[in-house]
């Protein structure tokens, strides 16, 4: 039953990222819900999980855009990981910590999808300042709600 | 040790996932990962297909609601005028009959020196039903206790019963039916004279016929021109049968089938 909630989450937030960053970006700035998700899985799951969920919801942003494939799976696996291992040290279930990861956690995905497009394709695939600015913060209004959901949805 | 090989394990995981990342990085134009790629938008397309479907399908919400509200009050209002169209056509049916039966009626002849007043009948109580009706037209309308009620069948009068009581713009018909109502009558193949008296259904019988008088099935029945209330020659009915002799009696009798089921007439003439 686990196994079937997890996949059902899984199709259902690479469907809602898909929907949210086509039909509701303002000006381009959508939250990343992916990256988010990545981190909630990893929060209450662990690493293991949250590299799985995260290199498949990444396989499914590369297949979406044109540049540097692989960039989003890779970034997202290590988010999973990172993340994963954090939650030993950092309590992740109060709200401002888990604000202050998916603040973090986004710039650092950007910067390192960007740092591999500079590596890879020789140019530094920059976002824009809207959404390098944004973005984190509406990640981090976005991310209790998930984590709210997930505890309701899936873990109870 | 349990701890060693569980962090030995997510590392080799994320090894691993690194290195097909770093691949697909690395040589995105190499056919395994064309095809990965390939594979993998083979997997994702039709939830993208699907969702660009279901959100078109979502856009037209609303405005399929409000179709379908529009058409839910255009449905409750057809329903509705449908409603009054049967009604309006049970009436148009009603008035065309009454229409043939009243145009039916203008050929008819009045019995001489006598004026008439047409009536609708309009209450038929269950619990008389072959005994009284009342109709629409009363003392305002120069309607007199005791006057003749006939209505028309085949374009001849036929005597329906009498006014029995009379208010100022309804009557009471009291029918020939009546076990309290008789006429004096003639039977048309000679001119054998009894007494009509209603028996309180749809049948009539007629006693004081002379016992050696020849009745024959079918023979008409006529008012006589000794009733005091209706005119000579006004048909009643036809003989149905005749009853079986009393060797008591001095008079035979008959039984009478009205000429118009009182129970049915819908419009009559009063004569004055």
């Amino acid at each position: 039953m686990k196994y079937f909630r997890m996949a059902f989450v899984f199709v259902l937030a690479a469907l809602a990222h898909w929907w949210w960053t086509t039909y509701l970006s303002f000006y381009g700035v959508a939250p990343h819900l992916l990256l988010v998700m990545t981190f909630v899985v990893a929060a209450r799951q662990g690493p293991v999980p949250a590299m799985c969920c995260g290199f498949a919801w990444g396989l499914f942003l590369d297949v979406s855009s044109l540049h540097l494939a692989g960039s989003s799976s890779m970034a997202l696996t290590i988010a999973g990981y990172l993340v994963g291992n954090i939650r030993r040290q950092v309590d992740v279930s109060s709200i401002a910590p888990q604000c202050v990861i998916l603040v973090v956690g986004t710039w650092a995905y950007f910067l390192f999808t960007g740092l591999a497009g500079l590596v890879v394709l020789k140019h530094f695939l920059w976002p824009g300042w809207a959404v390098f600015l944004l973005a984190p913060f509406y990640n981090s209004v976005l991310g209790p709600v998930l984590f709210w959901a997930w505890d309701v949805g899936v873990e109870s | 040790m349990k701890p060693h090989r569980e962090d030995r394990t997510v590392n080799i995981i994320l090894a691993s996932l690194c290195s097909v990342s770093l691949l697909m990085m690395l040589l995105p134009l190499s056919r395994p990962i064309r095809a990965v790629r390939a594979f993998v938008g083979h997997v994702f397309e039709p939830m993208m297909f699907a969702g660009a479907e279901g959100t078109e399908r979502l856009a037209l919400v609303p405005s399929r609601a409000r179709q379908l509200i529009v058409a839910d009050i255009e449905n409750r209002s057809l329903k509705d005028e449908f409603a009054r169209v049967g009604l309006l056509r049970a009436e148009l049916e009603s008035l065309r009959a009454e229409n043939a039966r009243l145009s039916a009626s203008l050929g008819l002849q009045l019995p001489e020196g006598r004026g008439a007043v047409w009536a609708r009948v309009m209450e038929r109580d269950p619990l008389t039903w072959y005994q009284s009706v009342a109709v629409d037209v009363g003392r305002a309308q120069g309607v007199g206790l005791n006057a003749a009620v006939l209505a028309q069948d085949e374009g001849q009068l036929v005597v329906i019963g009498r006014i029995a009581e009379v208010g100022e713009r309804t009557s009471k018909v009291l029918l020939v039916t009546d076990e309290f109502s008789s006429v004096a009558a003639y039977l048309s193949s000679g001119t054998v004279e009894g007494l009509i008296q209603g028996q309180g259904s749809e049948r009539l019988r007629m006693n004081y016929l002379h016992s050696e008088a020849v009745v024959v099935t079918g023979d008409e029945v006529r008012t006589s021109a000794t009733s005091a209330t209706f005119p000579p020659g006004i048909l009643i009915g036809t003989v149905a049968k005749p009853y079986a002799r009393d060797p008591f009696l001095t008079f035979q009798s008959v039984e009478i089938r009205p000429a118009v089921d009182p129970a049915s007439v819908k419009e009559v003439m009063i004569l004055k």
